[in-house]
Protein backbone atom coordinates (compact mmCIF):
# COMPACT_ATOMS: atom_id res chain seq x y z
CA UNK A 1 0.00 0.00 0.00
CA UNK A 2 2.81 2.72 0.66
CA UNK A 3 4.76 1.60 -2.24
CA UNK A 4 1.39 2.05 -4.53
CA UNK A 5 1.95 5.79 -4.96
CA UNK A 6 5.58 5.82 -5.77
CA UNK A 7 5.08 2.65 -8.27
CA UNK A 8 2.56 3.92 -10.07
CA UNK A 9 4.49 7.12 -11.06
CA UNK A 10 7.44 5.48 -11.75
CA UNK A 11 6.15 3.01 -14.23
CA UNK A 12 4.22 5.61 -15.86
CA UNK A 13 6.91 7.34 -16.37
CA UNK A 14 9.98 4.70 -17.14
CA UNK A 15 6.38 3.75 -19.99
CA UNK A 16 6.09 7.36 -20.66
CA UNK A 17 9.87 8.41 -21.62
CA UNK A 18 10.03 5.86 -24.56
CA UNK A 19 7.34 7.52 -26.47
CA UNK A 20 6.99 11.21 -28.06
CA UNK A 21 5.94 13.27 -25.36
CA UNK A 22 4.99 15.66 -27.72
CA UNK A 23 1.90 13.63 -29.30
CA UNK A 24 -1.23 14.62 -27.36
CA UNK A 25 -1.99 11.50 -25.92
CA UNK A 26 1.43 11.23 -24.01
CA UNK A 27 0.90 14.59 -21.77
CA UNK A 28 -2.86 13.03 -21.25
CA UNK A 29 -1.59 9.57 -20.27
CA UNK A 30 0.76 11.66 -17.91
CA UNK A 31 -2.13 13.87 -16.30
CA UNK A 32 -3.68 10.45 -15.83
CA UNK A 33 -1.02 8.68 -14.00
CA UNK A 34 -0.06 11.86 -12.10
CA UNK A 35 -4.21 11.68 -11.03
CA UNK A 36 -4.09 7.73 -10.02
CA UNK A 37 -1.06 8.80 -7.76
CA UNK A 38 -2.94 11.59 -6.16
CA UNK A 39 -5.99 9.24 -5.69
CA UNK A 40 -3.79 6.88 -3.86
CA UNK A 41 -2.07 9.13 -1.74
CA UNK A 42 -5.72 10.37 -0.49
CA UNK A 43 -6.09 6.75 0.07
CA UNK A 44 -3.52 6.39 2.20
CA UNK A 45 -4.26 9.49 3.88
CA UNK A 46 -7.26 7.84 5.00
CA UNK A 47 -5.20 5.14 6.65
CA UNK A 48 -3.46 7.98 8.55
CA UNK A 49 -6.07 9.47 9.61
CA UNK A 50 -6.61 9.26 12.88
CA UNK A 51 -3.19 7.37 14.00
CA UNK A 52 0.42 7.94 14.25
CA UNK A 53 1.33 6.35 10.99
CA UNK A 54 1.87 3.67 8.08
CA UNK A 55 5.00 2.00 8.26
CA UNK A 56 6.35 -0.84 6.03
CA UNK A 57 9.94 -2.29 5.32
CA UNK A 58 11.25 -2.38 1.75
CA UNK A 59 11.80 -5.51 -0.52
CA UNK A 60 10.18 -7.94 2.39
CA UNK A 61 13.44 -7.87 4.75
CA UNK A 62 12.83 -7.90 7.91
CA UNK A 63 12.64 -5.05 10.79
CA UNK A 64 15.88 -2.63 10.57
CA UNK A 65 17.71 -4.59 7.94
CA UNK A 66 15.14 -2.89 4.99
CA UNK A 67 14.57 0.30 3.89
CA UNK A 68 11.34 1.88 6.16
CA UNK A 69 8.86 3.58 4.50
CA UNK A 70 6.92 5.79 6.76
CA UNK A 71 3.84 7.61 5.90
CA UNK A 72 2.62 10.63 8.49
CA UNK A 73 0.42 13.20 8.75
CA UNK A 74 3.57 15.67 7.92
CA UNK A 75 4.95 13.68 4.69
CA UNK A 76 1.40 13.18 3.42
CA UNK A 77 0.65 16.97 3.61
CA UNK A 78 3.86 18.19 1.49
CA UNK A 79 2.76 14.50 -0.75
CA UNK A 80 -0.44 15.51 -1.19
CA UNK A 81 0.79 19.01 -2.20
CA UNK A 82 3.54 18.68 -4.75
CA UNK A 83 1.38 15.96 -6.71
CA UNK A 84 -1.48 18.45 -7.24
CA UNK A 85 0.88 21.07 -8.15
CA UNK A 86 2.43 18.98 -10.25
CA UNK A 87 -0.53 17.92 -12.05
CA UNK A 88 -1.83 21.66 -12.18
CA UNK A 89 1.46 22.26 -13.95
CA UNK A 90 1.11 19.81 -16.30
CA UNK A 91 -2.41 19.77 -17.45
CA UNK A 92 -1.77 24.02 -17.87
CA UNK A 93 1.90 22.66 -20.34
CA UNK A 94 -0.41 19.77 -22.24
CA UNK A 95 -3.28 22.13 -23.04
CA UNK A 96 -0.31 24.74 -24.43
CA UNK A 97 1.17 21.94 -25.98
CA UNK A 98 4.46 19.99 -24.88
CA UNK A 99 7.61 21.24 -26.55
CA UNK A 100 9.90 18.57 -25.64
CA UNK A 101 10.01 14.88 -25.98
CA UNK A 102 10.70 13.97 -22.21
CA UNK A 103 8.47 16.62 -20.72
CA UNK A 104 5.50 14.42 -19.36
CA UNK A 105 7.99 11.81 -18.11
CA UNK A 106 10.32 14.14 -16.38
CA UNK A 107 7.12 15.40 -14.47
CA UNK A 108 6.54 11.94 -13.76
CA UNK A 109 9.97 11.43 -12.04
CA UNK A 110 9.59 14.36 -10.04
CA UNK A 111 6.48 13.37 -8.76
CA UNK A 112 7.76 9.97 -7.86
CA UNK A 113 11.39 11.60 -6.47
CA UNK A 114 9.28 13.64 -4.26
CA UNK A 115 7.00 11.37 -2.81
CA UNK A 116 9.60 9.18 -1.83
CA UNK A 117 11.37 11.36 -0.07
CA UNK A 118 8.06 12.87 1.41
CA UNK A 119 7.22 9.10 2.19
CA UNK A 120 10.72 7.38 3.34
CA UNK A 121 11.79 6.82 7.26
CA UNK A 122 15.41 6.81 5.79
CA UNK A 123 18.08 9.00 5.74
CA UNK A 124 20.04 7.57 2.94
CA UNK A 125 16.42 6.78 1.06
CA UNK A 126 16.06 10.44 1.57
CA UNK A 127 19.24 11.40 -0.10
CA UNK A 128 18.54 9.10 -3.43
CA UNK A 129 15.05 10.29 -3.89
CA UNK A 130 16.21 13.55 -3.18
CA UNK A 131 18.81 13.40 -6.01
CA UNK A 132 16.28 11.67 -8.17
CA UNK A 133 13.75 14.84 -8.15
CA UNK A 134 17.06 17.09 -8.24
CA UNK A 135 18.09 15.25 -11.49
CA UNK A 136 15.10 15.75 -13.05
CA UNK A 137 14.64 19.42 -12.09
CA UNK A 138 17.88 19.87 -13.88
CA UNK A 139 16.50 18.82 -16.64
CA UNK A 140 13.24 20.53 -16.39
CA UNK A 141 14.66 23.59 -16.19
CA UNK A 142 16.44 24.02 -19.62
CA UNK A 143 12.95 22.58 -20.97
CA UNK A 144 12.11 25.44 -23.81
CA UNK A 145 15.56 25.60 -25.21
CA UNK A 146 15.45 29.60 -24.68
CA UNK A 147 19.12 30.40 -24.65
CA UNK A 148 19.30 32.59 -22.09
CA UNK A 149 18.08 29.58 -19.93
CA UNK A 150 21.06 27.77 -20.06
CA UNK A 151 23.24 29.64 -18.10
CA UNK A 152 20.72 30.07 -15.22
CA UNK A 153 20.64 26.64 -15.34
CA UNK A 154 23.69 25.81 -15.24
CA UNK A 155 24.60 27.58 -11.55
CA UNK A 156 21.37 26.06 -10.84
CA UNK A 157 22.60 22.55 -11.25
CA UNK A 158 26.32 23.36 -9.92
CA UNK A 159 25.24 25.41 -6.87
CA UNK A 160 22.19 22.55 -6.11
CA UNK A 161 24.80 19.45 -6.58
CA UNK A 162 27.56 21.43 -4.19
CA UNK A 163 24.23 21.18 -1.79
CA UNK A 164 23.44 17.74 -2.64
CA UNK A 165 26.93 16.44 -2.03
CA UNK A 166 26.87 18.52 1.53
CA UNK A 167 23.73 16.62 2.58
CA UNK A 168 25.82 13.70 1.57
CA UNK A 169 28.57 13.97 3.71
CA UNK A 170 26.00 15.35 6.74
CA UNK A 171 24.40 11.89 6.20
CA UNK A 172 27.51 9.70 6.58
CA UNK A 173 28.32 11.66 9.43
CA UNK A 174 24.85 11.14 11.28
CA UNK A 175 25.37 7.38 10.40
CA UNK A 176 29.14 7.87 12.22
CA UNK A 177 28.01 8.85 15.00
CA UNK A 178 24.34 7.33 15.76
CA UNK A 179 25.50 4.38 13.45
CA UNK A 180 21.77 3.91 12.14
CA UNK A 181 20.35 5.47 8.86
CA UNK A 182 16.89 5.40 10.60
CA UNK A 183 15.24 9.00 11.16
CA UNK A 184 13.58 7.85 14.70
CA UNK A 185 16.64 5.81 16.30
CA UNK A 186 19.01 8.95 14.67
CA UNK A 187 16.69 11.49 16.65
CA UNK A 188 16.79 9.24 19.73
CA UNK A 189 20.54 8.37 20.07
CA UNK A 190 21.30 12.31 18.97
CA UNK A 191 20.78 12.94 23.06
CA UNK A 192 24.38 11.47 23.91
CA UNK A 193 26.04 12.45 20.65
CA UNK A 194 29.00 15.19 21.81
CA UNK A 195 27.78 18.58 21.09
CA UNK A 196 30.13 19.85 19.03
CA UNK A 197 29.54 17.25 16.69
CA UNK A 198 25.84 17.56 16.64
CA UNK A 199 26.29 21.10 15.75
CA UNK A 200 28.17 20.77 12.87
CA UNK A 201 25.98 18.09 11.42
CA UNK A 202 23.34 20.38 12.20
CA UNK A 203 24.74 23.50 10.14
CA UNK A 204 25.76 20.98 7.48
CA UNK A 205 22.04 20.01 7.16
CA UNK A 206 20.51 23.86 7.81
CA UNK A 207 22.94 24.92 4.67
CA UNK A 208 22.07 21.93 2.32
CA UNK A 209 18.29 22.65 2.81
CA UNK A 210 18.85 26.49 3.16
CA UNK A 211 20.27 25.88 -0.56
CA UNK A 212 17.56 24.66 -2.39
CA UNK A 213 14.50 26.47 -0.72
CA UNK A 214 16.74 29.90 -1.64
CA UNK A 215 17.05 31.43 1.45
CA UNK A 216 18.97 34.64 2.09
CA UNK A 217 22.80 33.77 2.11
CA UNK A 218 22.34 30.92 -0.65
CA UNK A 219 19.61 32.47 -2.87
CA UNK A 220 21.74 33.90 -6.01
CA UNK A 221 21.01 30.74 -8.15
CA UNK A 222 17.25 31.31 -7.76
CA UNK A 223 16.44 34.86 -10.20
CA UNK A 224 17.92 33.46 -13.11
CA UNK A 225 16.35 30.53 -13.13
CA UNK A 226 13.06 31.56 -12.16
CA UNK A 227 13.30 34.58 -14.53
CA UNK A 228 13.81 32.68 -18.07
CA UNK A 229 11.77 29.28 -17.26
CA UNK A 230 8.56 28.78 -19.00
CA UNK A 231 5.67 29.43 -16.60
CA UNK A 232 4.42 25.77 -16.31
CA UNK A 233 8.37 25.23 -15.27
CA UNK A 234 8.52 28.05 -13.09
CA UNK A 235 5.59 26.75 -11.04
CA UNK A 236 6.75 23.63 -10.73
CA UNK A 237 10.05 24.62 -9.34
CA UNK A 238 8.84 26.96 -7.04
CA UNK A 239 5.52 25.22 -5.96
CA UNK A 240 6.69 21.58 -5.64
CA UNK A 241 11.07 21.50 -5.58
CA UNK A 242 11.14 24.30 -3.37
CA UNK A 243 9.26 21.95 -0.65
CA UNK A 244 12.16 20.08 -0.86
CA UNK A 245 13.72 22.55 1.42
CA UNK A 246 10.99 23.44 3.72
CA UNK A 247 10.24 19.76 4.24
CA UNK A 248 13.82 18.96 4.94
CA UNK A 249 14.55 21.92 7.80
CA UNK A 250 11.05 20.82 9.01
CA UNK A 251 11.88 17.47 9.45
CA UNK A 252 15.67 16.88 10.05
CA UNK A 253 15.54 20.93 11.93
CA UNK A 254 12.41 20.27 14.26
CA UNK A 255 12.15 16.02 14.27
CA UNK A 256 15.70 14.92 14.03
CA UNK A 257 17.75 17.60 15.59
CA UNK A 258 15.07 19.83 17.95
CA UNK A 259 17.76 20.53 20.47
CA UNK A 260 20.71 21.62 18.00
CA UNK A 261 17.68 23.82 16.29
CA UNK A 262 16.78 25.40 19.75
CA UNK A 263 20.67 26.22 20.45
CA UNK A 264 20.77 28.01 17.16
CA UNK A 265 17.33 29.28 17.16
CA UNK A 266 18.52 32.83 17.33
CA UNK A 267 20.96 32.16 13.84
CA UNK A 268 17.66 30.75 12.40
CA UNK A 269 15.62 33.53 13.53
CA UNK A 270 18.02 36.59 12.05
CA UNK A 271 18.41 34.98 8.58
CA UNK A 272 14.65 34.55 8.30
CA UNK A 273 14.18 38.16 8.98
CA UNK A 274 16.67 38.81 6.05
CA UNK A 275 15.30 36.82 3.67
CA UNK A 276 12.06 38.56 4.34
CA UNK A 277 13.45 42.49 4.37
CA UNK A 278 15.79 41.39 1.35
CA UNK A 279 13.57 39.22 -0.37
CA UNK A 280 10.81 42.37 -0.08
CA UNK A 281 13.66 44.91 -1.18
CA UNK A 282 14.48 43.46 -3.86
CA UNK A 283 10.85 42.35 -5.21
CA UNK A 284 10.34 45.78 -5.18
CA UNK A 285 13.07 47.25 -6.82
CA UNK A 286 12.41 45.10 -9.90
CA UNK A 287 10.16 45.22 -12.74
CA UNK A 288 10.07 41.91 -14.89
CA UNK A 289 7.29 39.59 -13.73
CA UNK A 290 9.54 36.86 -13.27
CA UNK A 291 12.05 38.30 -11.23
CA UNK A 292 9.72 39.88 -8.80
CA UNK A 293 8.52 36.26 -8.06
CA UNK A 294 11.43 34.93 -7.13
CA UNK A 295 12.33 37.68 -5.16
CA UNK A 296 9.20 37.45 -3.54
CA UNK A 297 9.53 33.48 -3.26
CA UNK A 298 13.65 34.24 -1.08
CA UNK A 299 11.36 35.92 1.38
CA UNK A 300 8.65 33.94 1.33
CA UNK A 301 11.02 31.20 2.18
CA UNK A 302 12.07 33.64 5.52
CA UNK A 303 8.65 33.40 7.26
CA UNK A 304 8.82 29.33 7.43
CA UNK A 305 12.36 29.78 9.01
CA UNK A 306 11.08 32.62 11.26
CA UNK A 307 8.18 30.08 12.61
CA UNK A 308 10.73 27.39 12.94
CA UNK A 309 12.85 28.96 14.46
CA UNK A 310 10.33 29.72 17.30
CA UNK A 311 8.83 26.57 17.04
CA UNK A 312 6.66 24.47 19.90
CA UNK A 313 3.29 23.61 18.42
CA UNK A 314 2.29 26.94 17.61
CA UNK A 315 5.52 27.55 15.05
CA UNK A 316 5.74 24.32 13.67
CA UNK A 317 1.89 24.54 12.53
CA UNK A 318 2.41 27.55 11.30
CA UNK A 319 5.44 26.52 9.54
CA UNK A 320 3.61 23.72 7.43
CA UNK A 321 0.61 25.85 6.99
CA UNK A 322 2.76 28.55 5.22
CA UNK A 323 4.74 26.12 3.03
CA UNK A 324 1.61 25.06 1.60
CA UNK A 325 -0.21 28.87 0.92
CA UNK A 326 3.39 29.81 -0.04
CA UNK A 327 3.61 27.10 -2.96
CA UNK A 328 -0.22 27.56 -3.82
CA UNK A 329 0.19 30.69 -4.42
CA UNK A 330 3.25 30.67 -6.26
CA UNK A 331 1.78 28.18 -8.84
CA UNK A 332 -1.42 30.32 -9.38
CA UNK A 333 0.84 33.11 -9.88
CA UNK A 334 3.31 31.52 -12.15
CA UNK A 335 0.96 29.58 -14.28
CA UNK A 336 -1.41 33.32 -14.31
CA UNK A 337 1.31 35.03 -15.38
CA UNK A 338 1.67 34.27 -19.29
CA UNK A 339 -2.21 34.59 -19.92
CA UNK A 340 -4.65 37.06 -20.97
CA UNK A 341 -7.89 37.34 -20.97
CA UNK A 342 -11.12 37.62 -18.79
CA UNK A 343 -10.62 35.82 -15.69
CA UNK A 344 -6.58 35.55 -15.45
CA UNK A 345 -6.51 39.37 -14.20
CA UNK A 346 -8.69 38.16 -11.29
CA UNK A 347 -7.16 35.08 -10.64
CA UNK A 348 -3.62 37.11 -10.63
CA UNK A 349 -5.51 39.47 -7.69
CA UNK A 350 -6.30 36.46 -6.01
CA UNK A 351 -2.91 35.20 -6.09
CA UNK A 352 -1.39 38.63 -5.16
CA UNK A 353 -3.88 39.13 -2.32
CA UNK A 354 -2.93 35.50 -0.62
CA UNK A 355 0.55 36.40 -0.73
CA UNK A 356 -0.16 39.65 0.69
CA UNK A 357 -2.41 38.27 3.45
CA UNK A 358 -5.55 39.90 2.57
CA UNK A 359 -8.84 37.67 3.56
CA UNK A 360 -10.40 36.21 2.39
CA UNK A 361 -7.87 34.03 0.36
CA UNK A 362 -5.60 31.64 2.33
CA UNK A 363 -2.95 33.28 3.02
CA UNK A 364 -4.74 35.42 5.30
CA UNK A 365 -4.60 32.54 7.60
CA UNK A 366 -1.19 31.73 7.15
CA UNK A 367 -0.40 35.57 8.19
CA UNK A 368 -2.50 34.81 11.29
CA UNK A 369 -0.32 31.99 11.83
CA UNK A 370 2.69 33.88 11.99
CA UNK A 371 1.61 36.60 13.89
CA UNK A 372 0.39 33.87 16.92
CA UNK A 373 3.85 32.72 16.23
CA UNK A 374 5.18 36.45 16.84
CA UNK A 375 3.08 36.59 20.03
CA UNK A 376 4.45 33.21 21.03
CA UNK A 377 8.13 34.19 20.56
CA UNK A 378 10.17 35.61 23.23
CA UNK A 379 10.99 39.21 21.44
CA UNK A 380 6.76 39.41 20.27
CA UNK A 381 6.97 43.02 19.31
CA UNK A 382 10.01 42.91 17.26
CA UNK A 383 8.42 39.47 15.25
CA UNK A 384 5.32 41.15 14.43
CA UNK A 385 6.51 44.48 13.40
CA UNK A 386 8.51 42.10 11.02
CA UNK A 387 5.76 39.85 9.69
CA UNK A 388 3.79 43.35 9.31
CA UNK A 389 6.48 45.39 7.34
CA UNK A 390 6.89 42.23 5.39
CA UNK A 391 3.39 41.80 4.41
CA UNK A 392 2.86 45.42 3.61
CA UNK A 393 5.97 45.22 1.37
CA UNK A 394 4.90 42.71 -0.73
CA UNK A 395 1.27 44.05 -1.28
CA UNK A 396 2.89 47.11 -2.96
CA UNK A 397 5.63 44.51 -4.96
CA UNK A 398 2.23 42.46 -6.07
CA UNK A 399 0.05 45.42 -7.11
CA UNK A 400 3.25 46.74 -9.21
CA UNK A 401 3.46 43.87 -11.51
CA UNK A 402 -0.55 43.82 -11.66
CA UNK A 403 -0.18 46.85 -12.63
CA UNK A 404 2.70 46.30 -15.24
CA UNK A 405 0.71 43.30 -16.63
CA UNK A 406 -2.56 43.72 -16.76
CA UNK A 407 -3.39 47.51 -16.76
CA UNK A 408 -0.77 48.71 -19.58
CA UNK A 409 -2.18 48.41 -22.31
CA UNK A 410 0.62 47.67 -24.66
CA UNK A 411 1.04 44.57 -22.88
CA UNK A 412 -1.82 42.98 -24.02
CA UNK A 413 -1.26 39.43 -26.32
CA UNK A 414 -3.99 37.65 -27.89
CA UNK A 415 -6.82 36.22 -25.77
CA UNK A 416 -5.29 32.37 -24.37
CA UNK A 417 -7.96 29.88 -24.54
CA UNK A 418 -10.62 29.31 -22.50
CA UNK A 419 -9.72 25.70 -20.96
CA UNK A 420 -6.13 27.69 -19.60
CA UNK A 421 -7.83 30.32 -18.07
CA UNK A 422 -10.14 28.00 -16.27
CA UNK A 423 -7.19 25.92 -15.03
CA UNK A 424 -6.13 29.22 -13.74
CA UNK A 425 -9.18 30.34 -12.73
CA UNK A 426 -9.83 26.91 -10.71
CA UNK A 427 -6.59 27.11 -8.90
CA UNK A 428 -8.28 30.38 -7.57
CA UNK A 429 -11.00 29.26 -6.74
CA UNK A 430 -9.05 26.70 -4.82
CA UNK A 431 -7.18 29.60 -2.90
CA UNK A 432 -9.89 31.71 -2.09
CA UNK A 433 -11.87 28.22 -0.84
CA UNK A 434 -9.33 27.58 1.55
CA UNK A 435 -9.84 31.27 3.59
CA UNK A 436 -13.36 31.11 3.28
CA UNK A 437 -12.92 27.72 4.94
CA UNK A 438 -9.56 27.16 6.89
CA UNK A 439 -10.66 24.65 8.67
CA UNK A 440 -9.35 21.36 7.32
CA UNK A 441 -6.31 23.08 6.60
CA UNK A 442 -5.30 24.39 9.94
CA UNK A 443 -6.11 20.83 11.02
CA UNK A 444 -4.13 18.95 9.21
CA UNK A 445 -0.75 21.38 9.95
CA UNK A 446 -1.87 20.82 13.54
CA UNK A 447 -1.66 17.57 12.93
CA UNK A 448 1.50 17.49 11.00
CA UNK A 449 2.83 19.67 13.72
CA UNK A 450 2.10 16.72 15.99
CA UNK A 451 4.26 14.24 13.99
CA UNK A 452 7.41 16.38 16.19
CA UNK A 453 8.53 16.15 18.84
CA UNK A 454 8.21 19.39 19.71
CA UNK A 455 5.18 20.04 18.24
CA UNK A 456 2.69 18.29 20.93
CA UNK A 457 1.01 21.05 22.38
CA UNK B 1 44.06 5.75 9.06
CA UNK B 2 41.51 8.42 10.22
CA UNK B 3 43.88 10.71 10.05
CA UNK B 4 45.07 10.23 6.56
CA UNK B 5 41.50 9.89 5.54
CA UNK B 6 40.55 13.32 6.82
CA UNK B 7 43.50 14.89 5.03
CA UNK B 8 42.75 13.36 1.72
CA UNK B 9 38.98 14.50 1.74
CA UNK B 10 39.85 18.05 3.01
CA UNK B 11 42.57 18.40 -0.05
CA UNK B 12 40.21 16.79 -2.21
CA UNK B 13 37.39 19.41 -1.24
CA UNK B 14 39.66 22.48 -1.09
CA UNK B 15 40.90 21.24 -5.00
CA UNK B 16 37.36 20.67 -5.87
CA UNK B 17 36.34 24.05 -4.54
CA UNK B 18 39.23 25.65 -5.64
CA UNK B 19 38.01 24.81 -9.45
CA UNK B 20 34.28 25.23 -9.04
CA UNK B 21 35.45 28.93 -8.76
CA UNK B 22 37.33 28.85 -12.55
CA UNK B 23 35.30 30.97 -14.89
CA UNK B 24 36.06 27.91 -17.44
CA UNK B 25 32.89 25.78 -17.00
CA UNK B 26 35.13 22.22 -17.78
CA UNK B 27 37.08 23.07 -14.44
CA UNK B 28 33.73 23.57 -12.46
CA UNK B 29 32.19 20.69 -13.93
CA UNK B 30 35.67 18.86 -12.63
CA UNK B 31 35.95 20.58 -9.18
CA UNK B 32 32.08 19.13 -8.82
CA UNK B 33 33.32 15.41 -10.00
CA UNK B 34 36.33 16.18 -7.02
CA UNK B 35 33.83 17.27 -4.77
CA UNK B 36 31.51 14.46 -5.09
CA UNK B 37 34.13 12.18 -4.54
CA UNK B 38 35.41 13.67 -1.56
CA UNK B 39 31.85 13.41 -0.22
CA UNK B 40 32.22 9.40 -1.23
CA UNK B 41 35.08 9.35 0.97
CA UNK B 42 33.40 10.51 3.83
CA UNK B 43 31.05 8.12 3.26
CA UNK B 44 33.56 5.47 3.70
CA UNK B 45 35.41 6.96 6.73
CA UNK B 46 32.02 6.79 8.68
CA UNK B 47 31.56 3.67 8.86
CA UNK B 48 35.19 2.57 8.83
CA UNK B 49 36.02 -1.02 9.97
CA UNK B 50 38.75 -3.76 9.87
CA UNK B 51 37.21 -7.14 9.19
CA UNK B 52 36.43 -10.11 6.67
CA UNK B 53 34.34 -8.83 3.67
CA UNK B 54 31.10 -8.70 4.56
CA UNK B 55 29.76 -12.11 2.21
CA UNK B 56 27.51 -14.53 3.13
CA UNK B 57 28.06 -17.15 4.94
CA UNK B 58 29.58 -14.90 7.32
CA UNK B 59 32.59 -16.73 8.72
CA UNK B 60 32.13 -17.36 12.17
CA UNK B 61 33.49 -15.63 15.01
CA UNK B 62 35.50 -13.01 13.28
CA UNK B 63 34.34 -9.55 12.67
CA UNK B 64 33.20 -8.34 9.43
CA UNK B 65 33.69 -4.65 8.02
CA UNK B 66 30.37 -2.43 7.97
CA UNK B 67 28.75 -3.54 4.80
CA UNK B 68 26.26 -0.54 4.74
CA UNK B 69 28.73 2.07 4.26
CA UNK B 70 29.89 0.58 1.17
CA UNK B 71 26.78 -0.25 -0.52
CA UNK B 72 25.41 4.09 0.71
CA UNK B 73 29.13 4.95 -1.30
CA UNK B 74 28.01 2.78 -4.42
CA UNK B 75 24.55 4.04 -4.35
CA UNK B 76 26.52 7.31 -4.44
CA UNK B 77 29.26 6.61 -6.78
CA UNK B 78 26.31 5.97 -9.65
CA UNK B 79 24.17 8.79 -8.65
CA UNK B 80 27.67 11.37 -8.63
CA UNK B 81 28.60 9.67 -12.32
CA UNK B 82 24.97 10.19 -13.52
CA UNK B 83 25.26 13.56 -12.81
CA UNK B 84 28.42 14.47 -13.61
CA UNK B 85 26.82 13.10 -17.34
CA UNK B 86 24.51 15.62 -17.14
CA UNK B 87 26.31 18.39 -16.00
CA UNK B 88 28.55 17.87 -19.26
CA UNK B 89 25.82 17.57 -21.36
CA UNK B 90 24.63 20.90 -20.10
CA UNK B 91 27.80 22.45 -20.97
CA UNK B 92 27.83 21.02 -24.02
CA UNK B 93 24.32 22.90 -25.00
CA UNK B 94 26.01 26.10 -23.57
CA UNK B 95 28.95 25.31 -25.92
CA UNK B 96 26.58 24.80 -28.76
CA UNK B 97 24.23 27.78 -28.43
CA UNK B 98 27.00 30.36 -27.36
CA UNK B 99 30.19 28.72 -28.65
CA UNK B 100 32.29 29.91 -25.29
CA UNK B 101 32.53 27.88 -22.51
CA UNK B 102 34.11 30.16 -19.95
CA UNK B 103 31.52 32.15 -17.55
CA UNK B 104 33.37 35.55 -17.98
CA UNK B 105 32.88 35.50 -21.89
CA UNK B 106 29.16 34.29 -21.35
CA UNK B 107 28.06 37.21 -19.09
CA UNK B 108 29.81 39.56 -21.47
CA UNK B 109 27.22 38.07 -24.08
CA UNK B 110 24.33 38.58 -22.06
CA UNK B 111 25.39 41.70 -21.27
CA UNK B 112 25.63 42.93 -24.59
CA UNK B 113 22.39 40.97 -25.73
CA UNK B 114 20.62 43.25 -23.04
CA UNK B 115 22.31 46.78 -24.11
CA UNK B 116 20.96 45.97 -27.86
CA UNK B 117 17.52 44.90 -26.30
CA UNK B 118 17.23 48.37 -24.04
CA UNK B 119 18.64 50.61 -27.40
CA UNK B 120 15.74 48.48 -29.43
CA UNK B 121 13.10 49.53 -27.07
CA UNK B 122 14.46 53.35 -26.42
CA UNK B 123 14.83 53.27 -30.85
CA UNK B 124 10.92 52.51 -30.82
Amino acid sequence: MLAAPLAITWMAATLLVLVDGRRRWVAWAGVTALLVHLASLLVLAYDVHGGTGVEGVTGGWPQGVGIRLRADALGLVFAVLSSGVLTAALVHEALRGVRSRAFPALVLFLATGLTGLFLTADVFNFFVFFELSMIAAYVLSVYGEERKQIGGALIFAVVNLLGSFLFLIAVGAMYHVTGTLDMRAIAARFDTVEPASAIMIAVTVFVAFGVKLGLFPFHFWLPPLYTGARPAVAAILAGALANIGSYGLIRFGAGILPNELEFGALVVLLLGAASIVYGSMQALSRAAVGEVLAYSAIGQAGYILVALAVGGPVGYAAAVLYSVVNSLNKVLLFLAIGLRGWLVGAAFVVGAFSVAGVPPTAGFFAKVAMFQTGVASTHPILLVALIFVGSALSFVYMFQIYQHEYWRTEQAGPVSAPVRRALVAGLAVVVVGLGVWPEPLLELSRRAAEVLPGGRG
Amino acid sequence: MIVLLSAVIGILFGAGAFLMLKPDLFRVVIGMVVISNAANLTLMASGLSRGRSPIHPLPQGETVSDPLVQAMTLTAIVIGFGVTALLLSLVYRVYTSHETVDLDDLSHQEARQSEELEREEVHI
